[in-house]
């Protein structure tokens, strides 16, 4: 029954229809897009690569917007990822409340991409706000967070790096892989629990690794909620992700093909990076077959 | 000095369950002795208690003279061979023998010098660039054996190592372990070996000295021949020798020199009467290895004949189990397969002599299981 | 025979005992401590906002503890009633109309295609598998511009709709992929039997594979309830009357373009909104975390 081919594509017939429709139709129609002007009130007008000549010889705003989403993605993707191994690695152990411990650090991650969120991490790190209160009670000036363009990408940084609770959870799943002889016949032969940990686990869980970094990558290139509703891309540009400028140059103003070009420029970006991350993959990451010695 | 010294150990676990109940044990240095006993007997327990794998919850373990019980295992001078070989799957075999030298600071010739002498001795040259999953079974074997070799520890732990091999494996892995052990001796590196399985085939012909356990105590520590020969216990009587010993419930007849097993009365040989006085108009267990039974045919010691009914035959090849009835109680007993002479027709229900040797016969008390003719 | 025991012997090895158990408990005690540590940061934020939203404006932006030293629930209903002509009853109501269809759609159309992964042949089936996967990484963005021109062609502006049929053709690839996962691990035993028993294929999967996918299903749920709940772009983009507005653009327009913000209704609204996701998340907490770690997981 299962190799009847029809019966199959029937079922798989409306995922066809909406990649077709909803995936691939639009990915090669903003490709088109973005060789044309477009103002939504006119019909397209075919200019060819002036879009992108635009955008990488004359627009300033372009290169700020790059370079902080660079920055973003630079800082924020090591610091979640490491946080999330490190959290796993202390929460994997024989520990009474474990289920506590792991169920609150994943909160954050559920209700962090919301809008309430992003009002609070607003809040908190307005003027008055809590972290400045903290700050002042441990004797620390005040930072103007939001207003002050060298630390405002701070606070969207942060409230990145505050949902590493997803990737923590897999870490977990993939540390409780690792089987405990392998740490006890290292612990014969002498490993502290450091070594232990960097000589066995993590070249172990390199896969994991290699996982949670390309998708919490793919991830923060893409953030947009946090951002639009804490600093709205200021102050000056500081926190003007590309997906802001994209949306801005989309919705708001409607240079539909201007908008076009620059969301292909991010995602080649996406992609090349992808692409060469898979690439150096094989010398550092370790795939282990589940080899049954029998 | 590498002897194993175990004084009342014991282990009780963080709920209250006592899994080991103060075993008193000494292993001599550059002995091979076997652990074996039933799954959850605690033999892995006392090993990994000794490898410092599990604390010692009573009691103290020495390795030579010190005292161990709180050392880490790096600390005790041993080396340990997984049930699951336990191979880091991420380094070469090479890598995977010299880790541990690695990290106590070895040089990098010395090692060098360490992990090809166990290549040689355990005939893995080939195998030092390979990575562990691509290896088979008992290559793996070796080389988690090797990598307890380079470590010149004063005590081997083994735990139940060939029982993830199939059965020809398992065979040729026993032989090559056992001559192992007997050649480091002869070269003048004696090695003390802890070994732990459940298959008493294993522990007969490896052991120098086997230890059965049962459910935290040891039944019985002695020589693999003494075990067979003088079984301290019914557990140990029914848990050595393959197949099982024949157990049956047996009536001390009044006159104490006859036991009544199944409607037949036997002979007791006459230097052991005195031992059943206590026993006389009372049940004892009585037990008598297959191999001392014989199917009628000629045999040179002295036997008692019966009669029993046939129940079937299991033709091995080389020798034939017969199974059949004294009464009601079942017996087995071993026949070369040329021996069988006018037992081969016979069928299910048909009538037949055997002989019971009964020099090689056992009692055991009922309660409490110990053997009564030592 | 016993060996003799010198007394320097237990000596040496008594310090070393006091050592390591010295050590295990003090890595105990530290991994306890950092957890908490790293937990009470992690979660403090929302419980000093919901301590906040009881607060008086003075005491909110003075105070670090959380707990409040009298209950004022005023801004609680300043913040329901709004500065705009509706409620956040409207805007409760909204969120749930995209909600519902959407999570309902969702869960059919992906189980039907996971199904079709999972266990049939078809044309196309590795390249469309790995269409699938390659989604996943796409960033989506390069998608809403064409994909609003399109929605316009067919008149869906300011209606629900773009953001709900979209994903009744299982265009949410993350769950199609997780479900398949979860599909894989099962064996085909089950349905075998019933297939001899003459189940054809819609049956199989509504009376035997249904059942074993529940924690699946329910991790889908969740995750495509708050999500939703969640969703910001999506509304911002196809929505333009406020009576439409869901919860997650309601509270934008409540920050607005003024300068004023009144912190303490906001706050308020706030807590409230992120209720239903709490609510979801802890009833289905087990499932939840199962599921996610089943394929790997979006953040």
């Amino acid at each position: 029954m299962y190799e009847n081919k029809k019966i199959g594509f029937l079922f798989v017939l409306p995922f066809v229809l909406g990649v077709l429709g909803f995936k691939l139709f639009p990915f090669m129609m903003s490709f088109a897009l973005s060789f044309t002007q477009y103002d939504i009130i006119n019909s397209p007008q075919f200019i060819g690569l002036e879009n992108y000549e635009e955008l990488f010889f004359k627009d300033p705003l372009f290169r700020k917007s790059l370079w902080v989403t660079l920055t973003f993605v630079a800082i924020s993707v090591p610091l979640r990822v490491g946080f999330a191994l490190f959290v796993a690695h202390v929460l994997n152990f024989k520990l009474r409340g474990i289920n506590f411990f792991r169920s609150a650090y994943y909160l954050p991650s559920i209700l962090g991409g919301s809008i309430a969120a992003a009002v609070m991490w607003r809040f908190i790190f307005s003027q008055n706000g809590l972290v400045n209160i903290v700050l002042s009670k441990v004797g620390i000036e005040p930072i103007a967070w939001l207003a002050d363009e060298h630390y405002s990408i701070w606070t969207i940084i942060l409230l990145f790096t505050w949902q590493f609770g997803s990737a923590m959870v897999i870490f977990l799943a993939a540390l409780q892989n690792v089987p405990t002889s392998l740490y006890e016949a290292a612990e014969i032969d002498g490993a502290t629990k450091m070594q232990q940990f960097f000589k066995i686990t993590v070249p172990l869980i390199t896969p994991v690794i290699f996982f949670n970094m390309i998708m919490q990558m793919v991830h923060a290139f893409q953030e947009f909620n946090g951002p639009y509703m804490i600093t709205e891309g200021g102050p000056l540009h500081s926190t003007y992700l590309l997906s802001l400028y994209i949306y801005d140059q989309s919705f708001r103003y409607f240079n539909l093909g201007y908008g076009s070009a620059l969301s292909w420029i991010l995602f080649a970006l996406v992609g090349g990076l992808s692409a060469f991350s898979f690439f150096t993959s094989k010398y550092w990451v370790f795939y282990s077959s589940e080899k049954d010695h029998k | 000095m590498a002897q194993l010294n175990l004084k009342k150990i014991e282990k009780v676990y963080p709920n209250g369950f006592k899994a080991v109940h103060g075993i008193d044990l000494e292993i001599r240095d550059g002995e091979f002795m076997v652990f074996v006993g039933p799954s959850g007997c605690a033999k892995s327990t006392v090993l990994r208690m000794i490898a410092g794998l599990e604390s010692i919850s009573g009691g103290e373990l020495f390795i030579g003279n010190t005292v161990v019980n709180n050392l880490a295992p790096k600390q005790r001078g041993i080396a340990m061979v997984f049930q699951n070989y336990a191979l880091y799957p991420h380094m070469k075999v090479y890598d995977n023998l010299a880790f541990g030298l690695k990290l106590s600071g070895m040089k990098k010739a010395d090692i060098d010098v360490r992990v090809r002498d166990a290549a040689r001795l355990l005939e893995m040259d080939q195998l030092l660039d390979r990575y562990p999953k691509q290896l088979s079974g008992g290559q793996a074997q070796r080389v988690a054996v090797g990598r307890a070799i380079v470590k010149r520890p004063e005590v081997f732990l083994f735990d139940e190592p060939l029982s993830n091999l199939d059965a020809k494996l398992r065979a040729s892995m026993r032989v090559r372990l056992t001559e192992l052990h007997r050649t480091l001796r002869e070269k003048g590196h004696p090695s003390t070996v802890v070994y732990v399985t459940h298959d008493q085939v294993e522990a007969m012909t490896m052991g120098e000295r086997i230890c059965v356990l049962k459910d935290g105590t040891i039944q019985q520590v002695d020589t693999p021949t003494a075990l067979y020969e003088r079984p301290a216990n019914v557990f140990v009587a029914g848990f050595i020798g393959s197949p099982e010993m024949n157990l049956q419930e047996a009536q001390v007849d009044a006159d104490g020199a006859h036991l009544v097993v199944g409607g037949c009365r036997l002979e007791v040989p006459a230097h052991r009467i005195e031992r059943l006085k206590t026993q006389v108009g009372r049940t004892v267990k009585f037990g008598i290895r297959p191999e001392h039974i014989t199917a009628g045919g000629h045999s040179e010691v002295a036997v008692q004949r019966v009669e029993g009914t046939l129940r079937f035959m299991e033709h091995m090849g080389s020798e034939v189990f017969v199974h059949f009835t004294l009464g009601d109680k079942q017996f087995t007993c071993r026949v070369p397969s040329d021996q069988l002479g006018d037992l081969a027709p016979k069928q299910r229900g048909d009538k037949h002599h055997f002989g019971l040797q009964m020099h090689a016969c056992h009692a055991f008390d009922m309660d409490s299981g110990n053997n009564l003719f030592l | 025979m016993a060996a003799v025991l010198s007394s320097r012997d237990s000596v040496a090895s008594d310090a070393q005992a006091k050592r390591t158990l010295r050590g295990e408990r003090i890595s105990s005690v530290v991994r306890y401590v950092a957890l908490i540590i790293v937990g009470l940061i992690m979660l403090y934020p929302m419980i000093w906002l919901v301590g906040a939203s009881f607060k008086s404006n003075a005491e909110v932006f003075t105070e670090i503890g959380f707990w409040p030293s009298h209950f004022d629930f005023g801004a609680y209903a300043k913040g329901w009633k709004t500065s705009s002509e509706y409620t956040f009853a409207t805007y409760f109501l909204n969120s749930f109309l995209i909600i519902i269809p959407k999570v309902i759609v969702t869960v059919i159309s992906c189980v039907l295609v996971a199904y079709a992964f999972a266990r049939f042949e078809f044309w196309g089936k590795k390249a469309l598998f790995s269409i699938m996967v390659g989604t996943m990484m796409l960033p989506l963005i390069v998608l809403r511009l064409p994909q609003y021109l399109m929605f316009k062609q067919f008149d869906w502006i300011d209606s629900y709709l773009p953001l709900i049929v979209p994903s009744a053709f299982a265009t949410d690839t993350f769950f199609v992929f997780m479900l398949v996962q979860f599909l894989r691990g099962i064996p085909r035993d089950m349905e075998e039997a019933a297939q001899i028993d003459g189940c054809n294929p819609l049956q199989l999967l509504w009376y035997i594979l249904v059942p074993i996918l529940k924690p699946a299903i329910i991790s889908v749920v969740v995750f495509q309830f708050i999500w939703t709940m969640n969703d910001f772009m999506g509304p911002l983009i196809y929505l333009s009357s406020v009576e439409k507005y869901p919860v997650s653009l309601a509270l934008k327009m409540s920050i607005g373009a003024t300068e004023e913000v009144e912190w303490a209704s906001v706050i308020a609204i706030s807590v409230v909104a992120l209720v239903p996701s709490l609510v979801v998340f802890f009833l289905a907490q087990r499932h939840f975390i199962e599921g996610a770690t089943s394929s790997g997981i979006k953040g």
